[in-house]
């Protein structure tokens, strides 16, 4: 005989996973909602009310256009492939030889790679400038292509590391015995045994890049050159002021929708991948 | 090329590119934060002075400092209490309650965490707006006169204005989290505790809890590191620090020190204590949280 949880309790629980589901929900689909709205709909002081006809469609090609939406929807995909893929490969190069071979200060550099990761990135920000001055990277996507891929290194090589070590040995030996050289065991056998682990980390890696705000408002202050998370925000000021709401909604969305298409197709790696992070 | 020099090469290659651009941009910067916060620096090279610890001086006497470290402080105890609480709940309701649809509450509950910070602060300006936002439009419906609640230029309400989004934005995280946690408890322990005849609640406290415990510190450390360090995002976004520095933090403060009043050392001193502080409460709370291990025999 099963004790089964009250009927009481799991009616509560029911309830309140619902009402979070709708918590998390509702915001998504008031944005939605809320893009086709004029202005005169937002201070009717009802903002759960449908969009009344006509609806505003012509909001999403007014930001994508007079707000220069395009240049910052490029500029993030630009930032964000070439950001992802830069680390992908650094990262698997640098877990793999961590993972399959002993030798001096391997150690010490596993330990620089793993504590940065406890370090708050707030304390590099003012010398990261500095440097990237120096270094005339700043105002450059080169500039946040380079802070992306150094500060994602860490956890690629953490989770990689994990998921190389737990691989057998056995195909690289017997690729060694056939006289294959380390890179081509490298790249022919080990990455693409690899290869779900390392999607994982790269639609991590592409999701926080994507999404970066801190860095991306402090190093780039040439408009033109803004990520979308940039643009949004310096966006959403001049809109508040300029009271164009309705498109401002339509700019949340259209930054949004690639991330929520991404996730959805990619749940189950994104959460697995998380988790893997977050756990050891 | 003998086989060991060409190991030799195979390591180097692979490694020592990768790690010098790493420490050039991310230990580099943190090092040379740390050497920063001795100076009196606006940013210019010309005008650096040796000052010791004066920033720091100054910063103590400073008291901004004193209330954005309160600020951080009750973030933190609301994040992790809110955080944990709700996550523990959805993730028993799920798993041990057997609550239908699991698949479906860990795909939505996660959609916080894949949009951007951004997004996430200019919608919830949105919900707190005085004339056209969400909350006050719903509290208008029980109340005669319309309300125009100014949620986020109050110095009493906007703290746990922004303490709100940021838990409705890490939940689903942390829900992940220990759903995986209470589904790796092997089966054959609750079907003992059955036979034993152990109430749900006796299962919850005598079972999942012990054996999640380790999880949920990994939760609670998680919460109070990324709340520190990163919570300043949020009050950029939605606040700037105010109203009167009502919701300043540590890293907010510095952000304005440095990139609006060009105080580089001063920043950069804030830096250090951000660091510090973060490793001090990881470092009590490990000891706080210590329980003695669960060994599955």
């Amino acid at each position: 005989m099963l004790s089964q949880p009250s009927k009481f309790t799991k009616t509560a629980a029911q309830l309140a996973l619902v009402l979070w589901a709708l918590a998390v929900l509702y915001p998504l689909l008031w944005t939605l909602l809320s893009t086709l709205k004029d202005n005169s709909q937002f201070l009717a002081g009802r903002p759960w009310a449908l969009p009344k006809s006509p609806l505003h469609w012509e909001h999403f090609s007014y930001v994508w256009r007079t707000y220069h939406f395009n240049d910052y929807f490029l500029n993030s995909v630009y930032v964000t492939t070439v950001s992802s893929v830069l680390a992908i490969l650094l990262s698997a190069t640098t877990a793999y030889v961590f993972s399959r071979f002993e030798f001096r200060g391997r150690r010490l550099m596993y330990g620089v790679y793993m504590a940065a990761m406890m370090i708050p990135m707030i304390l590099g920000l003012v010398p990261l400038f500095f440097l990237l001055d120096d270094l005339g990277l700043i105002n450059k996507l080169t500039g946040l292509i380079i802070v992306y891929t150094a500060w994602s290194l860490p956890f690629g090589v953490f989770v990689l590391g994990g998921f190389f070590r737990s691989l057998p040995k056995e195909l690289e030996e017997a690729a060694y015995v056939d006289g294959s050289g380390y890179f081509r065991t490298l790249f022919q056998i080990m990455i693409p045994m690899a290869r779900s682990g390392i999607v994982s980390i790269a639609i991590m890696n592409a999701l926080n890049n994507w999404n970066e705000y801190v860095m991306g408002t402090i190093f780039v202050n040439d408009p033109s050159k803004y990520t979308l998370p940039v643009g949004i925000s310096i966006m959403q000021a001049e809109m508040q002021y300029r009271v164009e709401w309705g498109p401002l909604f339509a700019g949340l969305l259209i930054s949004m929708v690639p991330v929520v298409f991404v996730y959805i197709f990619f749940q189950r790696r994104i959460a697995e991948g998380i988790i893997a992070g977050a756990i050891k | 090329m003998t086989h060991n020099a060409q190991r030799k090469l195979f390591i180097f290659v692979c490694l020592v590119p990768a790690f010098l651009f790493f420490c050039l941009f991310t230990i580099y910067p943190i090092v040379r934060g740390m050497y920063i916060s001795l100076f009196d620096w606006s940013g210019s090279s010309e005008h650096m002075t040796f000052i010791g610890l004066n920033n720091f001086k100054a910063l103590y006497e400073d008291p901004i400092v004193w209330k954005a470290i309160g600020n951080d402080y009750f973030l933190v105890v609301g994040k992790v209490i809110g955080i944990v609480l709700l996550a523990t709940l959805f993730a028993i309701s799920v798993t041990r309650l057997r609550i239908r649809g699991a698949a479906f509450y860990r795909l939505v509950f996660f959609i916080p965490n894949i949009i951007s910070i951004v997004v996430i602060g200019v919608l919830w300006r949105f919900v707190y707006n005085p004339s056209i936002g969400f909350l006050n439009a719903f509290l208008s419906l029980f109340s005669d006169t319309p309300v125009k609640t100014p949620w986020l230029g109050d110095t009493g309400t906007a703290l746990w204005s922004i303490l709100w989004p940021s838990i409705w934005a890490g939940v689903g995280f942390y829900f992940l989290l220990l759903v995986a946690a209470i589904l790796g408890i092997p089966a054959s322990l609750y079907e003992a505790a059955e036979i034993d005849g152990a109430s749900q609640a006796t299962q919850f406290r005598r079972i999942t809890l012990p054996l999640i415990w380790e999880q949920v510190k990994v939760s609670i450390l998680h919460i109070v590191m990324t709340t520190l360090n990163g919570s300043f995002v949020m009050v950029l976004l939605m606040t700037e620090g105010g109203p009167d520095n009502a919701t300043q933090v540590l890293g907010s403060y510095l952000y304005q020190m440095g990139f609006k009043q060009f105080h580089m050392g001063a920043a950069a001193a804030l830096g250090v204590v951000i660091l510090a502080l973060s490793m001090l409460t990881t470092l009590v709370l490990q000891l706080l949280l210590r329980r003695d291990p669960v060994e599955l025999s």
